[in-house]
């Protein structure tokens, strides 16, 4: 059985030493590939899955596949691309000389300044919480979300999975661009101090595969 | 906790958004069903608790240094 980390041209520079990578060539495309090694998932599990595919991104252009695929061996590989190779070869075109950034907003809900409010009760409050925690989403969607994808090649709202979270985003922004998008998200900073913006990456382009 | 070990602890939610829920899908032996990413989501919850702890007490940076 063999592990998928990512698509990418083919020819591409040499693998990265940093796991027994090889690489499934067809149609122009190749997926890389390394023998099955976890089966458990654990922080650590994932880190070095994400290592392997930074070290890719480093020196070329890439669509990360989800994480946990398998096949059987390279046979399978090249099916896999021979199947689908047009879909993917326009995926990698839309994401080329791009990096994916993560900005998650945080803040307090509008009309919910006392962070030990207890949790509604009646339906008035219940109805009252609503209305401000869609009224914290959309001011977070107008001062953070819309200036910031503004100036990202594509944008992609993501679910949002905790009470305090206003915004969960991901932007594609050019390699060259990724330091101007970073005094961005400083700028919309000091200009919303109320919310607190927390900024990752790059990450290779997983939100914007095309899936 | 360390401001290095919280900042981890930030990007591994930005991690688990991308890899378990990003990426090209592939037809194969999927070793992850979508019942264990929930698990995964459940057993790292903890984790993520306690980031929220550290950013009660003020514990984060303000922004982007983990870019």
């Amino acid at each position: 059985m063999i592990d998928l980390f990512a698509i990418t041209d083919d020819p591409a520079p040499p693998l990265p030493t940093v796991a027994p990578l090889s690489a499934v060539a067809s149609h122009g495309l190749a997926l890389v590939c390394a023998p099955a090694a976890h089966v458990e998932v654990s922080p650590e599990v994932l880190w070095r899955h994400e290592e392997v595919v930074e070290a890719l991104m480093e020196d070329r252009d890439l669509l990360p596949v989800r994480f946990g695929t398998r096949l059987d061996d390279e046979t399978a590989a090249a099916r896999a691309l021979g199947e689908r190779h047009e879909e993917l070869a326009s995926a990698l075109d839309r994401v080329r000389g791009a990096v994916e950034l993560s900005v998650r907003v945080l803040g307090e809900r509008s009309g919910e300044a006392d962070a030990d409010l207890p949790d509604p009760v009646t339906g008035a409050e219940y109805l009252r919480a609503k209305a401000a925690s869609a009224a914290g989403e959309r001011s977070a969607v107008r001062s953070v979300h819309e200036p910031l994808a503004a100036r990202a090649r594509d944008s992609k709202r993501l679910a949002a999975r905790d009470r305090h979270e206003l915004l969960r985003a991901a932007y594609l922004v050019d390699r060259s661009a990724v330091e101007p998008f970073a005094e961005q998200v400083s700028r919309l900073q000091h200009a919303n101090p109320r919310l607190r913006l927390l900024c990752t990456g790059p990450w290779p382009p997983y939100s914007f595969t095309g899936e | 906790m360390s401001n290095a070990i919280v900042e981890r602890e930030v990007a591994l939610i930005d991690l688990l958004d991308r890899l378990l829920g990003g990426g090209v899908v592939i037809a194969g032996d999927i070793t992850l069903a979508a019942a264990d990413v929930d698990l995964v989501y459940v057993s790292l919850r903890a984790l993520i608790a306690s980031v929220a702890t550290a950013e009660e007490k003020g514990m984060l940076p303000r922004m982007g240094s983990a870019l």
